[in-house]
């Protein structure tokens, strides 16, 4: 079980928390004039990533707050956490910390590079 | 010959504990564990094997035990024990297992003569047919036959969980992990040492091979260390803990058990799952010696030599005075001279390697106390009934025969990389120790003494200085002198060459699962060439000591049948936990009432004393029926409480329905966004039913949205479904309209809620609240009124569930058991009833009401339930609405919600049943059935005297009036039924609104 480091409360365990999944997915605003496709897209695709995967989670069992965090898939290490107003850290701060478990394909050897 | 004692153990003492084994009663020693004290008595045959049923005896002296698995029937009758492990108490009573009728008449061993049928993959080729054999003939048979002990008796546990929060966790209380902690004594690291023994010592303890530490005795020092690490201000230890489990983020499992050596105390908690955070992880947990596979080496009579030093060292007892030795490596020098040290003498010395390697030292001790040694030479197999008799050593061709009860093996030791690995760190595999060890560490793992490899115990100072050089300590200085030179020099042997004499000869490569190495053989054979497949295949090391002393020997084997390396063929996963771990100590306190705690509404107390039988609705207890009298079915109170109720009056308590608050500046337009219906028109102190969906469409939950102004809402949830609204709503606030000031909050508690309905219930409540105007014209329907009352405030709105007039009160909960029996004062003389969920179900289903999760299935939209009134249109926006005209959602085949009556009103409909177009299913199905829908809702009416239900049927809104069929439980003929209206009483919605 991993530790996460709410902003509001500090670091508790993994089991007070619930995952939001893919973060920076925006409500579209105007969804009359979205065709089915691109509306499908918002309501049910999201990426599963090896590495760097940024996601929500909220403080279910706790504050309530809802923030965002910046996790290697591949290891449940939380590279970063910031609150839902902040700007999200760019993803080459975190390239060169990754590791994955010995004896694992490296990052970037699964669907990470196939996705841009 | 037989065992004897060894009275200068360290840990046994002369107190005599008297315990039984399979009904016949034995005395050991306290500090004995079960195997040890069998030992002493001379008992051989402790149990019998998993699939052939074979004759099986102790063969370690530790966590790592195959055979010696035993059901400890004192306590909860706890299966599946090692005793190799278990230390006995007075009183302890011990069985065997997976015998019958007993551990030396054991009918299932014909399993052994049939076992060229019961070979590698036996299972899944004989058992593949006829269908539904394997499930009621094959299956329970084999369960009776293979396997373990018997479950536990009325468990209940009271294992209790710690958590830990340090820098430093040393795993092992051995050599390395004492000098380890006497390094840290007293500096800034908090430190956790945890030990799986009772005491600490380790290697030092379990055998004669080192002299003197910084020149004191061996004892002297663990002494002197555990005093040392006690004065210290840091350093805490726990004993009996073993480390289970080795997680993502240096999270460690480890599980200590309470009783050792003691009777279970029942008002204690037997075990402490330790959840241990720590900053760096010390592996000092040592090494496990691996055997050798030769003819019938699973014969009672064959164990480790480590472990038979182990009896001698640490429990006072030599298990045999002169068994047979057989290794391919240094280990074994220092049983050798242990033996002879306490004035026994071996039968015999074999050893696989050529005297170079042996050392011409070891050869001269041999010569001179007059042993008979065989060196290039194997053990080809033993023999014997139940217990060794013979053993034929095979030297250049040549078969010599021993007479003697017990061989020692011992086929290289293994560090015990289990906990390193599931840390996710990399071995590699050691040419010259002919082992896997460790090699890169994924998390900051550090690991010491013989699981890192190293073998010399003289330079275990040296190796903590250097890895631990990192942190803020002293170098520590200490000196350790061996008995004997430290050389391991192995000499890589598997299993010997041996000769087939009959079915009973087998050679093991797993003893706890049954695999033998011809399994394995045959498996390659077979195209299971790769470890992982291999593995489940033959169910090799899959058993629950992990073939901890044979997984590295089966590696070995397969690699030689492949002509690889070892290294090419790897090594299977390591996998949480290092050995078996109780549920009870996983659930914790988090059992019977701690496991889901149970929610009561005020009126509680009443429902029991009124017969009421619960229901569970979530973690919710809510009256599902009340007897009238104690012998009346659930039937027969449905029909009178829903019949009564549209007579007269019945009375609900719906406590338990999620309420939720919603206040602040922009809640108008919030509640417009989460709900489908549109609020803006609403008039204050008005109530509306609402629906809310998800952004695919499909309705999420409904409720009563009650609108006291625009700034201020209430709502209804359904009773499940209140804390995920909720959680909805704060998820929307806060991550998608920020903007928006909006509070959220659950008043679910904070009110109770009764749900009063029927003709005379207007009657009733103008009695109960004499200054309140119920009149139709002052008080109409959706609508509601804030007042004071017993010096509280009560809301009454008036709506309906039931299709009758009703109303629902809302009051405090420290009042409301009072105004509930105030409510039935009144009632009294109109037969007020009142009743439980399941008439509140039929009284909904005869007016046409749905219910969320019964009608619908997180895949329906309002327009399959024909909720097209409820959708605010002109509303830009809310929740889901763009998916209401997606592709999928505007079909006119989906499933839509119709009623359906039996055109034979005596027959009665199921719920769930299929609705087809033919009167009767085939008896075989062979091709697919055109199927319609589903019934979701159905009971007998006791207003229409016959049976109603709902169903969802594809394009259902067209087929009105149409002749369908229903599935039915009795036989394959259906039952015609006729499509109309859901609605079935009232439609005109006078009885609502008059």
């Amino acid at each position: 079980m991993i530790l996460i480091n709410c902003p509001y409360c500090g670091e508790r365990d993994q089991s007070e928390f619930s995952n939001g999944g893919e973060a920076h997915v925006a409500r579209p605003e105007n969804s009359e004039n979205l065709n089915d496709k691109d509306w499908g897209q918002y309501v049910f695709y999201r990426d599963n990533p090896k590495g760097i995967f940024y996601e929500r989670w909220v403080h279910s069992h706790g504050c309530r707050k809802w923030f965002n965090a910046v996790r290697n898939t591949s290891t449940d290490e939380i590279l970063a956490i910031y609150k839902l107003n902040e700007n999200p850290p760019s993803k080459e701060s975190f390239i060169n910390t990754l590791k994955t478990p010995s004896g694992e394909p490296k990052v970037g050897s699964g669907n990470f590079t196939v996705k841009k | 010959m037989s065992a004897a004692d060894n009275k200068n153990s360290y840990y046994i003492t002369d107190k005599e504990v008297s315990f039984k084994f399979d009904g016949k009663k034995y005395i050991g020693y306290e500090g004995d564990t079960i195997a040890s004290a069998l030992l002493r008595n001379n008992v051989r045959l402790v149990a019998r094997s998993f699939k052939y049923h074979r004759p099986r005896g102790i063969y370690t002296c530790g966590i790592e035990e195959p055979n010696g698995i035993v059901q400890i029937l004192n306590e909860h009758n706890e299966p599946n024990t090692r005793a190799t492990v278990k230390q006995i108490y007075e009183g302890i009573r011990v069985s065997s297992q997976n015998r019958w009728p007993s551990l030396n008449l054991d009918i299932g061993s014909i399993n052994n003569l049939l076992s060229p049928m019961f070979s590698a993959g036996f299972y899944y080729k004989t058992f593949m047919g006829p269908k539904g054999f394997w499930k009621r003939i094959y299956e329970p048979i084999i369960r009776r036959t293979a396997g373990l002990g018997k479950p536990p008796k009325e468990f209940r546990s009271k294992s209790i969980h710690q958590n830990h929060n340090v820098d430093i966790v040393i795993i092992g209380g051995g050599l390395s992990g004492l000098i380890t902690a006497r390094k840290l004594i007293n500096t800034q690291y908090d430190v956790l040492l945890l030990e799986q023994d009772s005491f600490l010592g380790g290697i030092l303890k379990n055998s004669k091979k080192i002299k003197k530490i910084s020149n004191k005795e061996p004892n002297e020092w663990i002494n002197e260390t555990e005093k040392l690490i006690k004065d210290s201000k840091n350093i805490k230890i726990l004993k009996n803990s073993l480390v289970t489990s080795y997680n993502f983020a240096n999270h460690l499992i480890a599980l200590e058990d309470k009783s050792v050596g003691k009777k279970i105390d029942n008002n204690k908690s037997e075990l402490t799952l330790h959840k241990i955070r720590t900053t760096h992880t010390i592996l000092a947990n040592g090494h496990i010696e691996r055997f050798i596979s030769f003819r019938n080496n699973d014969l009672p009579g064959v164990m480790l030599a480590a472990s038979f030093e182990k009896y001698i060292h640490r429990y006072g007892v030599v298990p045999e005075t002169s068994p047979v030795i057989f290794t391919n490596n240094s280990t074994t020098d220092s049983l050798l001279k242990s033996l002879i040290d306490l004035g026994h003498k071996p039968a015999a010395y074999v050893d696989s390697r050529n005297k170079d390697k042996i050392g011409r030292k070891l050869l001269n001790y041999l010569e001179k106390n007059n042993i008979p040694f065989y060196i290039n030479a194997e053990v080809e197999g033993c023999d014997g009934n139940k217990k060794i008799k013979t053993i034929s050593i095979k030297k250049s061709n040549k078969i010599i025969k021993v007479k003697s009860s017990m061989l020692c093996i011992s086929g290289g030791i293994n560090p015990d990389i289990h906990l390193f690995t599931q840390s996710k760190g990399l071995v590699k595999w050691d040419d010259k120790l002919v082992t896997f060890k460790p090699d890169v560490s994924f998390q900051n793992t550090i690991t010491l003494g013989s699981v890192s490899g190293n073998f010399n115990y003289e330079k275990t100072v040296e190796e903590i200085n250097n890895k631990l050089s990192f942190l803020k300590t002293k170098n520590i200085k200490s000196n350790i002198e061996l008995n004997d030179i430290n050389n391991f020099n192995i000499k890589e042997l598997w299993e010997t060459k041996h000769e087939k004499k009959s079915n009973w000869s087998k050679s093991f490569i797993d003893l706890h699962n049954d695999v033998t190495t011809k399994d394995l053989k045959q498996a390659v054979k077979e195209g299971f060439d790769r470890i992982e497949h291999l593995k489940r295949f033959t169910t090799n090391s899959m058993g629950t000591d992990q073939g901890k002393i044979s997984s590295i020997n089966s590696l070995g084997i397969v690699s030689k049948i492949l002509k690889k390396k070892i290294s090419e063929v790897g090594t299977t996963t390591y996998r949480p936990p290092y050995a078996p771990l109780s549920f009870s100590a996983i659930a914790g306190r988090n059992t019977f009432e701690f496991y889901d705690p149970q929610r009561k509404t005020p009126i509680h107390n009443w429902h029991i004393e009124n017969k009421a039988v619960f229901e569970d609705v979530g973690q919710w207890k809510r009256p599902w029926y009340f007897k009238k009298f104690e012998m009346e079915s659930m039937h027969l109170a449905v029909q009178r409480e829903s019949e009564q109720t549209r007579k007269t009056a019945g009375i609900l308590d719906g406590s338990t329905l999620g309420k939720i608050e919603i206040k602040g500046k922009d809640a108008l337009e919030f509640m417009n966004l989460m709900y489908t219906n549109a609020f803006t028109k609403m008039k204050p102190m008005s109530s509306r039913y609402a629906l809310m969906l998800g952004e695919d469409g499909m309705i999420k939950d409904d409720g009563i949205v009650c609108k006291l102004n625009d700034k201020h809402f209430i709502v209804t949830t359904t009773s499940g479904g209140a804390p995920k609204v909720l959680a909805d709503m704060e998820e929307y606030l806060q991550t998608e309209w920020p903007n928006l000031q909006v509070y959220v909050n659950s008043i679910t508690e904070q009110f109770s809620t009764f749900n009063i309905s029927g003709p005379k219930s207007r009657d009733i409540v103008s009695k109960v609240f004499t200054d309140v105007d119920f009149s139709n014209e002052n008080f109409p329907f959706m609508t509601f009124k804030v007042f004071d009352y017993m010096d509280t405030e009560v809301r009454i709105m008036r709506a309906s569930f039931t299709g009758e007039l009703g109303y629902e009160i809302y009051i405090t909960p420290n009042k409301a058991l009072e105004l509930w029996k105030k409510i039935f004062h009144f009632g009294k003389a109109y037969d007020l009833v009142p009743y439980g969920t399941e008439t509140m179900h039929l009284l909904r289903a005869e007016k046409g009401y749905v219910v969320i999760g019964q009608e619908t299935d997180g895949t329906v939209t309002p327009l399959d339930l024909n909720f097209n009134w409820m959708i605010g249109k002109k509303k830009k926006d809310f929740i889901g609405k763009r998916s209401l005209t997606r592709s999928d959602t505007s079909r006119e085949d989906r499933k839509q919600l119709v009623g359906i009556i039996p055109l034979d009103k005596s027959e009665f409909i199921e719920e769930g049943q299929h609705v087809v177009e033919c009167d009767r299913l085939p008896k075989r199905i062979t091709a697919p059935v055109e199927y319609l829908g589903h019934v979701s809702s159905s009971y007998h009416s006791p207003n229409l005297n016959h049976c109603i239900a709902m169903a969802m049927i594809k394009g259902g809104n067209k087929l009105m009036g149409r002749k369908l069929f229903v599935s039915s439980t009795y036989g394959t003929k259906n039952i015609p039924v006729e499509v109309v209206s859901p609605v079935f009483i009232d439609p005109e919605n006078k009885r609502l609104v008059s």
